[in-house]
């Protein structure tokens, strides 16, 4: 059994992918980092090669289509363990059958691609309304996020969009990268920490949203499992609200 | 009074309104703050588990009518506040800038007269688009009784518009709301749906023209307050579809905030009552039912343990086991258990080949409640003698695995109905 390293880049994935499906059966992608040796497999580091990567988009687009290409790119951001080789194989059935196996919902190699592609959708959007904001003494905008997928690069367009007049920052903690929009251009860099100076106006505001927060809810009826599900535990530790 | 104060009281006012949609509207771009998306935005949930997406809010909780279902009635001595048109295009701004919502969601008690009321209003939504140049979600409520030229103003400015009936019969406004009639309520909405419908043809001919309410207009029932039954609520909300254009009309089940000799004596407020009546109002919209097939003067009340489409399902056992691999999507969406997700789901893995029993699960169809009424491939998975009564015990038994009916109570019909899809979100 081979497996295709790469150095975590979604050029450097494609490579690898490129590779792979050259490799025939029984073949593996995992990030450098992490990949788990067993003790029949063979390494190879895959490099990033641009040629290589464009050669296995082309492949996706044209055997499949533009919708088989957004299931490759969601379902990489996902970051869940097996998702480079479940990728790989959903790229091998679209090589097989062509367009058609996008309607093939009932396939394990498709439902998983299509699974994880919307999952990460699915977070994105939850994230347009779990982004928290306060205001820095530089009126910057900053927000930290945790999200269980790689979303920043879905998140900042839309936030760019609606935040245009204003400088912010969207720091995902989990992964220390950051989005950053100063002055009407929006770039990413990696952020580890971020010591941040306070607008003097922010915990007012922060407490009046609070305040209304618990005020919403009608006593009589209650129902913490249902806002349980609509905010699970883990994304609360970073919204205002639930501090 | 200070502000965290006034926020309290308004906000404490305004939550029996159960519309929370930021949907319907997709603004945007040419400078200012904001902007709306299609689907609309939840920010959070409170924790009666019903979405936060607007910063819902009355201007003020002062009222001239004394309707006896509602908070803010004359004769209810509790605080009184009002915010000024600078408080609430700021507060608005405020939050919306820190992402915590999607838009402002203004109603109001009525304060010196319809028209003085309407006025502020206007001025604070006003002052939210044009001084801070804000181009996120606002809905917004009409005043009944107000001058035209105001109520015309309002779907200028605001993405939604609303007038709420609250109650399902002119009797029982007479009764509840002596203030109101059917006329005052159903005038100002007319109305809308007119400058909404024009307003929709000017911009098909000339794109450039001016939105009127582009989110379209909303109203809302109080359920249980009064004694209309499911027939007749679902029977109006068909013709606020069909006829007004509503793009949703809400339920809200009574809470009796108020004590008044002419309001029943309610424990409880009638949750799963009010879930159901949302079921069925999704089988209007997106399924393709009318209120005569689930409901008629023989049966007027929605079966509170079983969802309306099941209860239609065992009443036309003739039609059932359908083929999955054969049925068009119009009879898929009838089928307990397949919605409009897994029945578009089937259409398309149907075009790469046969369906088996086995696949349907991984469609998205809900099995334990389908397998009773289809066949794939010509297998069926249901039981031998498919009566009514049979398919009815068997769902039971899946919702109460102990099988015993008598031990289900309604709390726990309320916890598993609203643990489920359907509420007032979306």
């Amino acid at each position: 059994m081979r497996t295709f390293l790469y150095n975590g880049s979604f050029e450097g994935f494609l490579t690898a992918l490129s590779l792979a499906l050259e490799g025939g059966e029984g073949c593996a992608i995992s990030k450098e980092e992490g990949a788990e040796a067993g003790l029949f497999t063979e390494f190879v580091n895959s490099g990033t090669d641009p040629v290589k990567a464009a050669a296995a988009r082309r492949l996706v687009e044209r055997r499949g289509s533009e919708e088989s290409w957004h299931y490759v790119r969601f379902a990489f951001l996902s970051e869940v363990p097996g998702a480079e080789t479940a990728i790989l194989e959903y790229v091998k059935l679209l090589a097989l059958k062509g367009p058609l196996a996008d309607n093939m919902l009932a396939e394990d190699r498709v439902r998983k691609v299509h699974g994880l592609a919307s999952s990460v959708g699915g977070e994105a959007h939850m994230f347009k309304g779990f982004v928290r904001f306060k205001e820095l003494a530089d009126k910057t905008l900053y927000s930290k996020i945790e999200p269980d997928h790689n979303i920043l690069a879905l998140l900042a367009p839309h936030f760019r969009a609606r935040l245009g007049t204003f400088n912010w920052v969207l720091h995902d903690a989990r992964r220390n990268n950051a989005a950053l929009y100063f002055g009407g251009r929006l770039v990413y860099a990696p952020l580890s920490s971020a010591r941040l100076l306070e607008d003097a106006k922010e915990a007012e505001v922060r407490e009046l949203w609070k305040h209304f927060f618990k005020t919403a809810a009608i006593q009589e009826r209650l129902n913490p499992k249902l806002q349980r599900k609509n905010v699970p535990l883990k994304y609360r530790k970073n919204l205002t609200e639930f501090d | 009074m200070d502000l965290d104060k006034k926020l309290e009281i308004l906000a404490d006012s305004a939550k029996y309104d159960a519309s929370c949609a930021s949907s319907g509207s997709d603004r945007g771009g040419a400078g200012g703050t904001g902007s709306a998306q299609l689907s609309g935005v939840c920010h959070s949930w409170t924790a009666d588990g019903r979405c936060i997406s607007l910063l819902k809010i009355l201007m003020t909780n002062e009222c001239v009518y004394d309707c006896a279902y509602c908070i803010n009635r004359r004769s209810n001595d509790s605080p009184k506040a009002i915010l000024t048109p600078d408080e609430i295009a700021g507060l608005t701004f405020e939050f919306y800038k820190r992402n915590y919502i999607e838009g402002l969601f203004l109603s109001s008690g009525i304060t010196v007269s319809a028209d003085r009321t309407m006025e502020l209003m206007l001025e604070a939504v006003r002052k939210l688009r044009q001084q801070f140049r804000f181009n996120g979600y606002v809905h917004m409520k009409v005043i009944p009784g107000a001058d035209q030229a105001l109520i015309d103003q309002a779907g200028l400015w605001a993405d939604r518009v609303s007038v709420n009936i609250e109650l399902p019969t002119d009797k029982s406004l007479r009764l509840l709301a002596p203030g109101k009639t059917k006329q005052t309520v159903l005038g100002p909405m007319n109305r809308l749906a007119q400058k909404i419908s024009a307003s929709k043809d000017e911009r098909r001919a000339i794109k450039s023209s001016p939105a009127y309410a582009p989110a379209g207009q909303s109203t809302q029932l109080i359920i249980g307050a009064t004694p209309e039954t499911d027939r007749e609520i679902i029977k109006l909300s068909e013709a606020l579809y069909d006829k007004m254009r509503l793009k949703r009309v809400y339920y809200s089940a009574f809470v009796p905030v108020v004590a008044d000799s002419r309001l029943p004596a309610l424990l409880d407020p009638p949750l799963l009552r009010e879930h159901r009546l949302y079921q069925a109002d999704w089988l209007l919209r997106f399924y393709g039912f009318t209120a005569d097939e689930l409901l008629d003067e023989k049966h007027p009340a929605l079966d509170l343990s079983f969802d309306p489409k099941t209860v239609w399902a065992l009443n036309n056992l003739h039609l059932f086991p359908l083929e999955v691999n054969k049925a068009p999507y119009e009879e898929l969406l009838r089928v307990p258990g397949i919605g409009v997700t897994s029945a578009r789901r089937i259409l398309r893995a149907r075009r790469a080949g046969p369906l088996k029993l086995d696949d349907l699960k991984k469609l998205g169809v809900v099995m334990k409640r389908a397998v009773y009424f289809v066949t794939a491939g010509g297998k069926y998975g249901g039981i031998k003698k498919e009566t009514e009564e049979a398919i009815k015990i068997k769902l039971l038994e899946h919702k109460n695995p102990n099988g015993q009916l008598s031990l289900f109570s309604e709390k726990e019909l309320v916890k598993e109905g609203l643990a489920g899809t359907v509420n007032g979100q979306l």
